[in-house]
């Protein structure tokens, strides 16, 4: 079973750190505990969101801000550039 | 206790790990000459670079600034100065002889190439001979100024390699040794939390300056940074955004107090954990590191950047498993046990921490014995 690590309480991702594919059930270790079934697969090294969000949603890890949901998150989903975008050193998107 | 490592005494009180002769380029022109006589002669190493000719204001202050801080570091025993003619050579040389190593220079005008290379041959034969009669002897850790980087980063990064440098880290800044961590990009998103670690609000202001600065500096260009930062390969080992990169990456500072910032080509006047404020990728800023005096680095790389520093031996740690077979010749260090075996990342951090000893002491990384090492000095103006 893939496991997935969860490094903070307030985690709405996990970091997989073996290769996962749809339909699998991923094992969560570290501060949270459970089974979660993968909606796609998620390669190694990659994370899984595990807690629905809407878009617009703060993403975290560590505890942090690591983004925000580009479109709306199912947990099981791969949670990567195509859903999460970061809020920092956009130049694209500041006042000019 | 604190421990001990066997290390080379300078005139100057600081410990060299390695003891070369370093010929020092002043400039691109001369790097033809400064090969050639480190091909010619056991125990030298080419410091070369890119430029300086045509450099002028903060940029040639910079350029001179990391050739010397190069020459300075402890881990050169003497310099041999590679200059196209004297004057040039001379702003470096007394940048450099403060150290009280012996620093000498040869000038390509009017020699030419083959007596400038046979002059360097020779001066550079008798330099290493000299450096030879120094002996290793036992120095306290507090006398290790240490870089903390990483590249080819992703996810495993902050999960193992990074945290454990962080503990190496802590361990060093508790024996009274000097740590420095750079690469302003990649604070942010975590900048908060590292100002907050400040020994007061001017060094955290000063901080904090620096990364918003560069950040204002990049989002004057219109673009969106990633792509760039994350790079591709970050991105494939599963790095999503700058900010969890950043939060990854910051865990190589460990947990102790943020004493002091550098500029660029700066060296830190105490001892602790410094903040240095240069570009993040690997080659530019091993060459900030080496040149504010780190006698060793220490890199986290994830998916795997084998690049390490020509004056600052550089130790690559990996708890990436894929990496840690595919790129085996290039990982001296693995942290993979705190995934594959739930083993502590202080546990793992004090056999870095053994093993980077052991690394001062001698032992070569791999690096070093490949002969992996490239130079590279910031420029952030044109020529004229």
């Amino acid at each position: 079973m893939p496991r997935a690590i969860v490094l903070h309480r307030a985690d709405n991702v996990a970091t997989l750190i073996d290769p996962g594919r749809a339909g699998e059930t991923c094992a969560l270790q570290g501060e949270s505990n459970g089974e979660l079934r993968l909606l796609q697969d998620v390669p190694f090294g990659h994370k899984v969101c595990i807690r629905a969000a809407p878009a617009g949603a703060d993403v975290f890890k560590y505890g942090q801000v690591i983004g925000k949901a580009s479109k709306p998150l199912k947990a099981g989903e791969h949670a990567h550039i195509h859903n999460v975008e970061s809020a920092r050193g956009r130049g694209d998107q500041a006042k000019r | 206790m604190a421990k001990s490592f066997l290390g080379y005494l300078r005139e100057n009180g600081s410990v060299g790990v390695r003891n070369w002769v370093a010929v020092v380029s002043v400039m691109d022109n001369c790097n033809p000459v400064t090969r050639a006589i480190c091909q010619q002669v056991d125990g030298t190493l080419p410091v070369t670079t890119l430029f300086v000719r045509g450099q002028y204001g903060r940029d040639l202050e910079i350029a001179y600034n990391t050739l010397a801080g190069m020459g300075r570091n402890p881990n050169i025993a003497a310099v041999l100065l590679v200059g196209l003619e004297e004057q040039t050579t001379e702003e470096l040389a007394r940048r450099i002889r403060p150290s009280g190593k012996p620093v000498e220079a040869i000038h390509l005008q009017p020699h030419g190439t083959i007596n400038c290379v046979a002059e360097g041959t020779r001066r550079a034969l008798k330099l290493v001979v000299r450096a030879s009669n120094v002996r290793r002897q036992a120095c306290p850790t507090s006398a290790l100024m240490v870089g903390v980087q990483c590249g080819g980063s992703d996810t495993t990064s902050g999960l193992t390699c990074n945290p454990v440098i962080g503990r190496l880290s802590d361990r060093l800044v508790d024996d009274g040794g000097t740590v420095i961590i750079s690469e302003t990009s990649e604070f942010f998103g975590a900048e908060h939390l590292f100002a907050a670690r400040a020994v007061n609000p001017a060094v955290g202001k000063a901080f904090t300056d620096m990364v918003l600065r560069l950040e204002k500096e990049a989002m004057s260009q219109g673009m969106d940074i990633r792509g760039t930062n994350p790079t591709p390969d970050n991105i494939r080992g599963g790095l999503t955004t700058i900010e969890e990169k950043a939060l990854g990456a910051m865990a190589k500072a460990g947990s102790r107090p943020l004493s002091g910032v550098l500029g660029y080509g700066e060296a830190p006047s105490g001892k602790g954990l410094h903040f240095l404020d240069a570009p993040a990728p690997a080659v530019e800023n091993l060459t900030a590191l080496a040149a504010a005096g780190c006698q060793l680095i220490f890199f986290g790389t994830g998916v795997g950047n084998p690049i390490g520093n020509v004056v600052a031996p550089t130790v690559k740690v990996s708890g990436n498993v894929n990496t840690l077979r595919t790129m085996a010749d290039n990982i001296d260090f693995d942290a993979s046990d705190i995934v594959e075996k739930s083993a502590k990342v202080s546990d793992v951090g004090d056999r870095l921490y053994d093993y980077g000893i052991e690394v001062a002491s001698g032992t070569r990384t791999s690096s070093e014995i490949l002969d992996v090492r490239e130079t590279a000095i910031s420029r952030f103006a044109p020529t004229i």
